[in-house]
């Protein structure tokens, strides 16, 4: 009895010292849960090689990966073209696709070298542009950039790793191209090449969506606009030959 | 109940025993207590600790793995430095077998995958280009090792074709370097790709390997 009374009152005063405790846990705890975080990052901050750049499976490098086997593509349209058309409006543009992209592929080339990462890719094609966009958004398929080329609005995800990327002639459409000759093929490079840049700027439009780096979005930018501007020439030379 | 006065404790002995006994549990509790203490530092520390070299990892790391293709070492590949790579009419006798790089003819060849032997002199101005070129010799590999091979080469830069009295039944070469094999699941092979793949050791990688000319038996 006497020992059950002591218990009550024990368990009084224990529970406003518990409570009390309880306070001082949450307030010790909360105090160490700031100062590891602040520490983590600052030491992880301090002793990683600045500056952080884009490594093996970012979506930098993807985009660097697909789009200079893209830009391939272009230049090997572009100079087959070149060998089997007369027409100076044709050839002009050719020329300027070829160098163009000639160039534009050996720059995610350089890219890839000075991030350190290796030109293979470590993914299947594509895979970069499953990943989620900056504002964490994913978008619907219907809103692909393919569909309203240059607007600005979040690409989607509408493809999955391994899937051909957007606008790639086919090996068939090249040999097709290699086969024609004159009129027949330019009016066969302009519509594969219009299609081509409106994958390139599906792509590059995905790029816009997922990365910050500024190499890399002003990269982006830059092909948009010149590759919108083609198109829009290139529709012009091809109802000249409707 | 049926003890003797004798032995029956007083009050006052009684008394004592009853709070020696409160002491002792005390003392009992104190002494848990104190142990609880010691390990709920103790634990918190490690916590704490880790929980840094966590976030330091993390941070460090920032989800970015990180493989510079030049630390990646290559089981078995043999390499040759101070390849000489001058444009030249005719056969050129090349200093391995199949050619890891050297002289080569004019025009390259346009990379894909072929079913007759190729010619060497132009294969070889696609190793300089930044091609891989896989090599089966067909008297040493099934089907399956040809369909795994062509399965393993990169749909852009590679060369894949038959090349026959090769001393193993697989080779794959990049300017520079080759790889013997005989099971295209080695996983030194696909070290070799993303080693050696457009990689900078060649002298031109990134120029073309297309709007050259087509070797004998190109299928795709």
């Amino acid at each position: 009895m006497t020992e059950g009374d002591d218990g009550a009152t024990g368990s009084g005063g224990a529970a406003r010292a518990s409570g009390a405790r309880l306070v001082r846990l949450v307030v010790a705890g909360v105090l160490a849960l700031a100062i590891v975080l602040v520490a983590g990052v600052a030491i992880g901050r301090l002793s990683s090689p600045t500056p952080v750049v884009p490594g093996d499976r970012s979506v930098e490098a993807g985009f660097s990966r697909d789009m200079q086997v893209h830009h391939e593509q272009a230049v090997e349209m572009a100079m087959a073209i070149r060998d089997r058309s007369d027409a100076d409006d044709v050839r002009t543009i050719a020329y300027d696709i070829a160098t163009a992209q000639s160039q534009q592929a050996g720059q995610m080339y350089a890219w890839l070298e000075v991030w350190g990462v290796a030109q293979a890719p470590s993914e299947p094609t594509m895979t970069w542009m499953t990943r989620p966009t900056l504002d964490g958004s994913y978008g619907d398929h219907e809103h692909a950039g393919a569909a309203t080329p240059g607007d600005g609005t979040t690409p989607a995800p509408s493809h999955t790793p391994g899937d051909p990327m957007p606008g790639l002639a086919t090996p068939a459409q090249m040999d097709e191209l290699r086969a024609a000759d004159g009129v027949e093929a330019e009016r066969l490079f302009l519509t594969l090449m219009i299609a081509h840049h409106r994958g390139g700027i599906e792509m590059a439009e995905a790029i816009l969506a997922r990365s910050d780096d500024r190499q890399v979005v002003d990269f982006a930018r830059g092909m948009i606009a010149t590759q919108q501007s083609d198109i829009d020439a290139m529709q012009q030379m091809l109802a000249r030959r409707a | 109940m049926a003890s003797s006065d004798k032995n029956k404790p007083s009050v006052k002995q009684q008394r004592d025993a009853r709070r020696q006994e409160k002491v002792a549990a005390l003392k009992r509790q104190q002494a848990v207590q104190k142990r609880n203490r010691i390990v709920g530092i103790s634990v918190a520390s490690v916590a704490g600790a880790a929980a840094v070299a966590l976030l330091v990892t993390f941070v460090v790391t920032s989800g970015q793995p990180r493989q510079d293709p030049d630390d990646i070492t290559v089981a078995g590949v043999q390499t040759w430095d101070d390849l000489t790579a001058n444009h030249v009419t005719g056969a050129v006798d090349y200093e391995m077998t199949p050619p890891a790089g050297g002289d080569h003819a004019g025009v390259w060849m346009n990379c894909g995958v072929y079913t007759e032997q190729v010619p060497n002199e132009n294969a070889v101005h696609d190793l300089e280009h930044g091609a891989v070129w896989f090599t089966y010799d067909p008297a040493q590999v099934t089907d399956d090792q040809i369909a795994a091979v062509t399965d393993l080469a990169p749909s852009t830069y590679s060369v894949v074709s038959p090349y026959e009295g090769m001393d193993s039944p697989m080779y794959v070469s990049a300017w520079g370097a080759q790889l013997a094999f005989d099971d295209p699941a080695d996983p030194a092979v696909a070290d070799f790709v993303t080693k050696y793949w457009k990689s900078s050791n060649a002298p031109e990688p990134g120029a073309a390997c297309t709007g050259g000319v087509d070797g004998p038996g190109k299928v795709s």
